[in-house]
């Protein structure tokens, strides 16, 4: 992403030069992802989320739609990762078609859509006739680095969040209950898909690189702009918690060693564990804050175990 | 009722996040920059206005805040003072806080306030401040507004929204920039709207001289 | 439609390869002498694929050069007849293929030595005549082809094929039965050595059973370098008898 910014050759060696000598301009280590900050808003499927200073805003909303043809039973899922001036003046509004949004998008559209995280069976009302069209619509807010990540986080925690109102079917006749009438029912997610992205920095010369059995490339998780601004190569790795790879995609760039690559996934999975139980945890916690009164409503007992 | 913070985005020259009731929108104002040649205008400052819903694509009801912003905007900003140069504003609407299909007068003044407190903390030069509510009338006693909750502008008979170019320390009403009215209302109630709008306005420009205050002090804690 | 036995417990696959065969690849360079500096033709089973290289020439836009290396462009065009059934549209600026033409830039833009050619731009154009499944590692190898035709300094092959893995066998080098039927990763491998310049997983695979499926993969993309060199070597001794022949 951004291509427009320029890096002073004076800083980007520093970068480089701080890289080979094992610091991180924010003092982070080489495999340490940035702390996640997740936010509920008022609405169901309202989410913001912050990594560093990287921000993604996603919203979840639905409609009732028609069904595909040729897939009656299905509901309809759509992913927009519409970049705006916000992020930085290095996107444009609206334009899609730059090498790195359309890498983004394939990548969030690969872990999230065609993963399938949302089971879209579950969005059907009436086979053939009627469904219901869930729309995650990402904004980017601020662009510090990793926005695949975050966004694949953001998409996520808001399909997770979102509730959709209940229906009650009578032939062909249907019924949308409004959120007072009835209590709204939550997606049916699969799993929840986690991505890595991982940056690669050559210190040695691109001979060494290819012929070289050296294999000293710098590996970095989770970078910021600027290190994604002087990256020779990036792989995204998505993950869930089921020891599944969903997606990876390393597009080119700096070619890397296998083994190196392996290790990548594995060290992945570790980040995909705690995140995922991170997202499980904030989302618990605001489904309790929700729901005050449930603890008065309850006929539970306080066991002394 | 109405809160704000500046300076929440740091790849832009100026943002603002400002929540109204329950509408929420976030803007950001990069500029002055050198614009594409089709964008730049010969004697002054050129500018870009993006309006991104909530949910969805952006669609004609968009544009239309868009250009409705353009005109607001436009008569305050110091826009010779930059020939050849651009400032992309975009507002990104986070909570609509009112049914997009038949509303669109919460955003428009949520998004104006937001645009106000983005340009001055950009630092792009203005000829007057400006402020903006939105009313509406409802009920056969035909009460008035301000700032209206969602089930209040569904049962209104009519919307309008106001915005004034303020001076004097926001004492003094300069000019009417913008007046949108929806629905059915007579003369009367017209003037009604613009009085109490005109309270409103001034109520409002002060809240966003406090954040402007509140976020020079913050600046300047070294002094 | 009787269920197709993808992997028949006697271990052959549809085609009646096994788990670890190849599909046919034959291959030839300076094919379109006339239209390009350097062109292959590629089959790779049911793949064809016309591969043209133009460059390094002055770039079209003055925007798009750059002073320190040449800048590399792909160009895709699926032809609408390529498959079974004749598509709608043509695929240019979809999504997908938007994609594969980044991923291939990148592929390349690291294993050519664009520091030898500032100012300048290599065009790159692929036809697909015919697809049958994994057909970006087919690309990749009409590339490489069609480069070195080109007389293009590399650092080296770069070869790619796909692997999917069925249950827990991982099959070499899919067709379009087997890819629509189960996972499949493509690879792109950088010569003799075990370094990917190209990693592609579209679907659920298990964390466990990657490595095997790697490992096959870069034995098969290095039996596809060994085909391609003998095929360039093939014709650089015949393009070498013409020369001392005609002395």
């Amino acid at each position: 992403m951004a291509k427009d910014i320029d890096i002073s050759s004076s800083e980007a060696k520093f970068l480089i030069d701080s890289l080979k000598q094992g610091f991180r301009f924010d003092s982070r280590g080489f495999e340490e992802f940035r702390d996640v900050g997740i936010e509920f808003g008022k609405d169901f499927g309202d989410v913001t989320v912050t990594v560093g200073r990287t921000k993604v805003h996603c919203r979840i909303s639905c409609s009732i739609a028609q069904p595909y043809e040729d897939r009656p039973f299905e509901g309809l899922f759509y992913i927009s990762t519409e970049s705006s001036p916000m992020a930085g003046p290095q996107f444009e509004n609206g334009n899609n078609t730059g090498e790195d949004e359309v890498l983004c998008s394939r990548i969030i559209e690969k872990a999230v859509r065609r993963s399938g995280a949302l089971d879209v069976e579950g969005l059907c009302i009436v086979a053939g006739s009627k469904c219901w069209a869930v729309r995650a619509d990402v904004h980017f807010l601020n662009c510090d680095g990793g926005f695949i990540d975050v966004s694949c986080i953001a998409v996520m925690c808001g399909l997770l969040h979102f509730r959709k109102p209940d229906v009650t079917v009578a032939g062909e006749q249907i019924t949308v209950h409004s959120l007072d009438e009835r209590e709204p029912v939550p997606l049916g997610v699969l799993h929840i898909p986690i991505c890595v992205t991982f940056s690669f920095f050559n210190p040695e010369d691109a001979e060494e690189n290819i012929k070289g059995d050296l294999n000293n490339e710098i590996c970095l998780i989770d970078a910021t702009l600027k290190e994604e601004l002087l990256r020779d190569g990036t792989l995204t790795v998505t993950l869930n918690k089921n020891r599944e790879v969903v997606q990876v995609s390393k597009a080119g760039g700096l070619p890397m060693d296998a083994l190196m690559l392996m290790d990548c996934c594995h060290k992945a999975y570790k980040i995909t564990e705690t995140l995922t139980d991170q997202i499980t945890s904030e989302l618990k916690r605001d489904a309790d804050s929700r729901n005050q009164f449930a603890a008065m409503l309850s006929s539970e007992n306080a066991r002394v175990s | 009722m109405l809160s704000a913070q500046v300076g929440v985005l740091d790849q832009v020259d100026g943002s603002c996040k400002l929540q109204c009731g329950e509408t929420s929108v976030i803007c950001s104002v990069t500029g002055p920059v050198e614009p594409k040649a089709r964008q730049e205008l010969p004697s002054q400052l050129a500018l870009e206005i993006v309006v991104r819903p909530c949910r969805g694509v952006p669609s004609t009801r968009e544009k239309m805040l868009e250009d409705q912003i353009r005109g607001v905007v436009t008569p305050i900003l110091a826009r010779y003072m930059y020939p050849r140069q651009l400032a992309q504003i975009c507002c990104q609407v986070l909570e609509s806080g009112e049914p997009e299909e038949q509303y669109s007068g919460k955003e428009l003044s949520a998004c104006i306030n937001a645009v106000f407190l983005a340009l001055v903390d950009a630092g792009i030069g203005l000829l007057a401040s400006v402020s903006c509510v939105c009313l509406a009338i409802t009920g056969d006693n035909e009460q008035i507004q301000i700032n209206p909750s969602q089930a209040n502008l569904i049962k209104s008979t009519s919307t309008h929204v106001l915005a004034l170019q303020l001076g004097a320390g926001a004492k003094k009403v300069e000019n009417v920039l913008l007046l949108e009215s929806y629905g059915a209302f007579d003369e009367e109630s017209m003037l009604q709207v613009l009085h109490s709008g005109e309270m409103a306005c001034m109520e409002t420009a002060l809240e966003l001289r406090k954040v402007i205050e509140h976020k020079i002090r913050e600046d300047f804690i070294w002094r | 439609m009787s269920r197709l036995e993808i992997y028949s417990p006697e271990g052959l696959r549809v085609d009646g390869r096994r788990w670890n065969e190849l599909r046919r690849l034959e291959c030839s360079i300076n094919t379109h002498t006339s239209a390009s500096d350097g062109s292959s033709y590629l089959e790779q089973g049911n793949n064809k694929i016309i591969t043209l290289v133009n460059g390094p020439q002055e770039p079209k836009l003055r925007s798009q050069m750059s002073i320190q290396k040449a800048t590399i462009s792909v160009a895709i065009n699926i032809t609408r007849f390529s498959k079974m059934e004749r598509s709608k549209t043509s695929h240019r600026n979809e999504r997908r293929v938007l994609e594969m033409q980044t991923a291939l830039v990148r592929t390349f833009e690291k294993n050519v030595q664009l520091h030898l050619y500032p100012r300048t731009q290599i065009d790159i154009q692929i036809h697909v005549l015919q697809q049958d499944g994994g057909l970006m590692g087919s690309l990749i190898n009409g590339i490489t082809l069609a480069l070195i035709d080109a007389g293009i300094a590399m650092y080296d092959y770069i070869s790619g094929v796909s692997v999917g893995l069925y249950d827990t066998t991982p099959l070499l080098d899919l067709n379009s039965v087997e890819e629509s039927s189960m996972s499949s990763v493509t690879l792109g491998v950088v010569g003799k050595s075990e370094k990917l310049s190209l990693l592609l997983v579209e679907d659920k695979i298990p964390l466990d059973r990657m490595e095997s499926v790697l490992a096959i993969g870069i034995a098969g993309s290095h039996r596809i370098r060994e085909l391609m060199d003998r095929e360039l070597r093939k014709h650089g001794r015949k393009r070498l008898s013409n020369v001392s022949s005609n002395n």
